[in-house]
């Protein structure tokens, strides 16, 4: 079980770290991430939520006497490499429990092992929903929670027509099949509904027909990073400046596009400028534990520093870290965290506080609206 | 090349069944009792390892053994995979299902598998446009997947549906097992006399053309068959791992299969199969915790390898394990019979040979131009002129049904037009090239046995003790000295041996034209004389019609029945020996030329 | 209508923009550099480096020339040069130096997307209709290019040699050429020529060290069909770039994005030599 920590520190990959605060047998978080592949632009930031909020506990004396530890593995954002990454956790370092923000393929191909060794698993990132197993927990927005908001401040801007545009994979279809119905519900109308494959570069065709179709609104839901740059940059040289609302942006990629981000409408569980002592805290405490290192917390890597609490919590509830009594416990415990207070429900899913924000020009959001306890809607009746 | 090798056949032969069956069984055991000493991580790993292991086997057959460069293998592979998940998924799991899945994950591959071979395999097709067209195929089938809606799950993939029910310690077994039984059977295929063919199409393709064989419809076929064992490692692993997902459909992935075939040792089975498991075992246990050096090893790595290495890790070893391969062994191979001639003994009426008015030309620039001949058999044709006469493009019009641009050709009575070089050859065409074309990593007894393989159909499994070929053929390998040489590898052969083999080629053709390009060119006087005699016994004793091209008036003077004079694509004149040396036409054309 | 036509003739200039390097190399080496897409990630990053240097963004155009051309010289002396009688294996060779281009590019700059400096921003009326000016001004450069390599090929030296070895090498070597300087500096102008692209590529994608990898296989397919004719790819680029628009407009742009690798295929299935005699 030695690890050789150079290696990753040389990659630029941030380390696992094991504080000494509480002693015992640690108590092993696996954390399967991105490192590379589509989620490396965010994964740095979902480790150094982790790795605070591990920080944090065992300098408080751990869980149940036991010190926390991380373990980093590489999923490479996809299926194979996540089935290497789960398979390592789970059967080599013998974690106790995944808490992990990754892709929808990352996490499909990590269920069936996960179900296998029997290991809680509290998935981080917010995603097209209806992902159910026992063994599953949820601490992200859903479709159901992010959408409506959305398409609400839209309608009462005055939209009627909609584009919708996205990139040709789970996220991005499902993302825009519940935005599609909801825009129907409320009486809008799609006038175009257009997808890039997910490496897709050029969007040349679909902005031209975007700007022929009369649309006053856009919203899209592509492939995280690269894709939303791409689309962004091409947007803002075809001079579209229609209301632009983007379901897959994060407030760190948002940064990275500098001037063309500008106006875009976010819908999220986190953002920076959420005014609450929890969040000022955190946010404190992650500029001092990592300076100039700083990733900025983003709405896929806040959930991952509670999601951490949340098993704490479950744990000490449960006197163990046995897995039954904990996913069991899961259900029952809360944890007031950046983003408020999250209980996930019986459905392994949890209600969120909504906020809608507006990107800035120098890449910050500012918060337009919020919406409280947003219910998750049934993501798993049969759990 | 000092020591020259003495070896009998036969224990060889035991000695290597006896080694195959002993690793067999040890690698039997290996995976059979895996499971009671391997972690579960492990086990896992290796489970994953193993089928991709079988993957890179096609790979290897496809790319080491035949030379066709291929990033399609996983494209197949996640058709068959796709296959089983979505049969699953959709229709439900019941044993029925799981081995509807089962063929269905070995028949979709093999029909998608005709579709890319007919692709990229036509006559005159490039080894590079096989690789792009095995580029495009996976990046159409990863997009196919991407668009796929719940049908194919888009980028999440498929998860959760009921496979085989094994846990991890079976499917260790069962891909273990299926691992072994594909590396057996490939291992015996490539060391039988088919699978000698493969090996002959990479070294020479033109020369296996023009001596019958249908290379296309024999990479076709590899192709086909190829790719429902990429589709059988598909359903494997989409049982075991429970998790199909686009990637593993990719061209991406198919450029890791070449790198694990390539750092391994491409041209070997054993070498993919170590590289294969060694690589992707050891990138589970490192990439988590240095993903991007590690990638960086490997893709510097596979680098230098092509480059210094191109053989793998395995040529390293072979290196130094392997005895004989670069020596001259004189003695063994198999026994030389002489079998009674099968084909082409009816002798219809009319010419073997009748060329009219055959034109060839490139763009307005006219090469040959009409052109009328024709050649009964017991003839010997010599066809002289100086250089740039057209002599070599008229033995082209004669081989290649595609080649002429006008006027007929027709052999034995059949026009030719269209006709592709084994189809000619079919005919009773045998061709000797200018410079020896041979199979240079063949050994004698094998370059002999691939001029037969249109006659006598190879075994896939074995490698015959016997080596049947035409009185005229072994009787040139007994002047020659070949005889003795039949377990030497062609590349250790001197210029004469190499031309004489060739002829031995052409002529267990049973071929009832020979077109011979310059046989006498770099040779001593000995061998020439040698030759001259075999092509006079060949003609007049055993009624073969044959074309000579050559320089040298005084061997055509020799050995010709007739000669045809062609001087700037036209025949200027035809007639007998003397006719000829003594004509006007011919002193004025060579005057300064030939002799200078 | 005017839009369509004016999506189609900027999709294809970029195309020809993108390709013009690899078909440099290709046309005269006979060589496939498939760390193409690693090269156009190299030149980005010199538009990344020059902004952070605070120069002017233009500038990034010489420096990625520069910086590609010296680092091309430094690869056909190592690693492509003894693999020129084995072209499969240089195809391998060049798709290994991509993964290691790619990875060291991230251990330097690290995985994210960087942000870049716009070198032209904004829409030009034409016709009533208004159209992005940097795809306009990508029509521009894809003319000063072609009309620069003919401009090279035609009437320079080096020209001349690399059209004698195109021809007949045996032919040029016997002539006196000193033909392993001329594939140098080809290759030399080859990854230049497709560093600039990289930095022309900067307003219109991410720039992250994966971004050349979704170039490569269109602009491969493209100069498979051109052969070693710079006439042939740009006929190629507006031909398939064109139905590449078309199907994307007209019927899915997911389809739009395989029709360039598709048509290639079909056009050298029947013909091997694809459009390189025109």
């Amino acid at each position: 079980m030695k690890k050789t920590f150079l290696f990753t520190t040389l990659a630029g990959a941030l380390f696992a770290s094991t504080a000494l605060a509480a002693d015992g047998e640690p108590i092993r978080i696996g954390v399967p991430v991105g490192l590379s592949g589509a989620n490396s632009v965010v994964a740095p930031s979902v480790v150094q939520s982790a790795e605070l909020a591990v920080e944090e506990i065992n300098a408080a004396g751990g869980v149940l006497g036991r010190p926390l530890e991380l373990v980093i593995a590489d999923d490479a954002s996809g299926a194979a490499g996540a089935q290497k990454a789960f398979d390592a956790l789970v059967y080599q370092k013998e974690v106790d429990v995944l808490i992990s923000m990754e892709t929808s393929a990352a996490r499909n191909a990590g269920l069936p092992i996960v179900a296998r060794g029997k290991v809680p698993y509290i998935y981080t990132s917010f995603y097209e929903g209806r992902s159910c197993s026992p063994f599953l927990y949820v601490n992200a927005w859903v479709p159901e929670q992010q959408v409506p908001p959305i398409v609400d401040y839209l309608k009462a801007e005055g939209a009627k027509n909609y584009f919708l545009i996205g990139s040709d994979y789970a996220f991005g279809r499902g993302m825009l099949e519940f935005a599609r119905s909801y825009v129907e519900s409320t009486g809008g109308t799609v006038v175009g509904e257009e997808y890039l494959p997910m490496d897709g570069s050029d969007w040349t065709a679909i902005i031209s027909k975007l700007k022929a179709s009369g649309a006053d609104a856009l919203i899209t839901s592509t492939a995280g990073g690269a894709p939303n740059v791409t689309l962004s940059k091409q947007l803002r040289g075809a001079g579209v400046a229609l209301p632009y609302a983007n379901l897959a942006v994060d407030e760190g990629t948002a940064q990275s596009m500098g001037a063309d981000a500008e106006g875009i409408l976010i819908s999220a569980s986190y953002v920076t400028g959420i005014d609450s002592p929890e969040n000022t805290a955190f946010l404190e405490a992650m500029k001092a534990k990592f300076g100039d290192e700083l990733r900025t917390p983003n709405d896929l890597s806040v959930p991952e520093y509670e999601a951490v609490y949340l098993y704490k919590a479950a744990v000490e509830k449960a006197g163990t870290t046995d897995t039954q009594p904990v996913l069991d416990a899961l259900a029952q415990v809360s944890f007031v965290g950046p983003r408020g207070t999250i209980q996930m429900n019986a459905q392994h899913h949890a209600p969120l506080t909504m906020y809608l924000g507006q990107v800035q020009a120098d890449g910050s959001v500012s918060v337009v609206e919020s919406f409280a306890n947003v219910d998750p809607g049934a993501q798993c009746p049969d759990l | 090349m000092s020591d020259t090798l003495t070896a009998s056949p036969r224990p060889f032969a035991q000695r290597r069944a006896l080694i195959l069956g002993g690793l067999a069984v040890a690698a039997l055991a290996l995976v059979l009792l895996g499971p009671l000493f391997l972690d579960r991580f492990s086990l896992n790993v290796l489970t994953r390892s193993m089928i991709y292991a079988i993957l890179a086997i096609t790979l290897d057959l496809l790319w080491g053994f035949t030379g066709i460069l291929t990033f399609g293998q996983a494209a197949f592979f996640g058709i068959g995979a796709y296959a089983t998940a979505m049969l699953l998924t959709h229709v439900g799991s019941s044993p029925a299902l799981i081995g509807g899945a089962l063929v269905l994950a070995i028949l979709v591959p093999m029909i998608l598998g005709i579709a890319v071979g007919w692709l990229s395999f036509y006559y005159g097709s490039t080894p590079i446009y096989a690789t792009v067209i095995s580029l495009v195929f996976p990046i159409v089938v990863t997009q196919l997947v991407y668009s796929g809606g719940t049908l194919t799950g888009s980028s999440s993939g498929l998860v959760g549906y009921m496979g085989l029910p094994f846990g991890l310690e079976g499917f260790f077994r069962l891909s273990g097992l299926c691992l072994v039984l594909v590396a057996i059977g490939a291992l015996v295929f490539v060391r039988s006399d088919a699978g000698r063919v493969l090996t002959a199409i990479r070294d020479n393709e033109t020369r296996c053309a023009y001596l019958g064989l249908n290379t296309q419809r024999i990479k076709i076929v590899l192709t086909t068959v190829l790719a429902g064992v990429a589709g059988l490692a598909g359903f494997l692993y989409a049982n075991a791992s429970g998790v199909v997902a686009p990637e593993n459909t990719g061209f991406v992935f198919g450029t890791e299969l070449v790198v694990w075939t390539a750092l391994g040792g491409r041209g070997t089975i054993l070498g993919p199969i170590l590289g294969t498991i060694g690589i992707d075992y050891l990138s589970a246990n490192l990439s988590g915790e240095l993903p991007f050096l590690w990638q960086l090893i490997i893709g510097a790595l596979f680098v230098v390898m092509i480059i210094f290495l191109p053989n793998g890790l395995a040529a390293l070893v072979a290196r130094f394990t392997r005895r004989g391969r670069n020596e001259v062994v004189t003695g063994g191979g198999p026994t030389l019979t002489v079998s009674a001639a099968t084909h082409h003994t009816q002798q219809g009426g009319g010419p073997l040979l009748s060329i009219s008015k055959l034109e060839k030309s490139y763009g307005s620039h006219k090469v040959l131009e009409d052109i009328t001949l024709d050649v009964a058999p017991g003839e010997l044709v010599s066809l002289v002129g100086p250089n740039g006469a057209g002599k070599t493009t008229m033995m082209r019009c004669l081989t290649d049904g595609k080649e002429r641009s006008g006027g007929t050709v027709r052999i034995a009575g059949q026009d030719i037009a269209g006709m592709t070089p084994d189809r000619i050859v079919a005919l009773g065409v045998g061709r000797k090239f200018q410079v020896a074309s041979v199979f240079e990593s063949l050994t004698v007894a094998d370059c002999l046995r691939m001029a037969r393989s249109a006659l006598d159909t190879p075994s896939c499994i074995a490698t015959a003790h016997d080596l049947g070929l035409p009185q005229a053929a072994v009787e040139i390998l007994q002047l020659t000295g070949l005889d003795r040489l039949l377990a030497t590898e062609v590349s250790l052969l001197s210029h004469g041996q190499k031309q004489s083999l060739e002829l031995a080629m052409v002529v267990s053709l049973e071929p009832r034209l020979i077109l011979l390009d310059e046989p006498t060119a770099g040779l001593t006087k000995a061998e020439r004389t040698t030759i001259g005699g075999i092509l006079r016994k060949l003609t007049a004793e055993m009624g073969f019609a044959a074309i000579l091209v050559e320089h040298d008036l005084d061997f055509v003077r020799d050995i010709s029945s007739r000669i045809v004079v062609l001087h700037q694509g036209r025949l200027v004149l035809d007639g007998s020996v003397d006719e000829v040396v003594n004509s006007e036409i011919v002193k004025t054309i060579y005057s300064g030329g030939e002799n200078a | 209508m005017l839009t369509l036509l004016l999506d189609i003739i900027t999709t294809a200039a970029i195309l020809f923009i993108v390709s013009a390097g690899l078909l440099a190399i290709f046309g005269v080496l006979k060589i496939v550099n498939f760390a193409h897409g690693a090269w156009l990630t190299v030149g980005a990053y010199c538009a990344v480096v020059t902004a952070g240097l605070g120069l002017n963004p233009w500038l990034a155009l010489p420096l990625a020339f520069v910086a590609g051309a010296v680092l091309g010289a430094l690869t056909e002396r190592l690693i492509v040069r003894p693999l020129y009688a084995r072209p499969l294996d240089a195809i391998l060779a060049t798709w290994g130096l991509s993964i290691v281009i790619g990875q060291l590019i991230t251990l330097w700059f690290g995985r994210d997307v960087q942000f870049t400096v716009s070198l032209l921003s904004g829409t030009v009326d034409i016709f009533g209709t208004a159209y992005s000016l940097y795809r306009l001004f990508a029509l521009a450069a894809a003319l000063v290019i072609g009309i620069g390599v003919t401009f090279v090929l035609e009437g320079t030296r080096l020209g001349l040699s690399a059209r004698a070895i195109i021809m007949n090498e045996a032919l040029a070597r016997a002539l006196g050429l000193d033909t392993a300087r001329i594939r140098l500096v080809t290759f030399m102008i080859g990854t230049g020529l497709t560093a600039l692209a990289g930095v022309l590529l900067t307003p219109l994608t991410s720039v992250d060290p994966n971004m050349g990898l979704a170039w490569l296989i269109g602009a491969f397919m493209l100069v498979m069909v051109a052969g070693s004719s710079f006439g042939a790819l740009a006929v190629a680029c507006l031909l398939f770039g064109g139905a590449q628009v078309i199907v994307s407009t007209f019927i899915s742009p997911i389809l739009g994005g395989i029709t360039i690798a598709v048509l290639s295929a079909l056009v050298l299935r029947i013909s091997s030599k694809g459009f390189s005699r025109v």
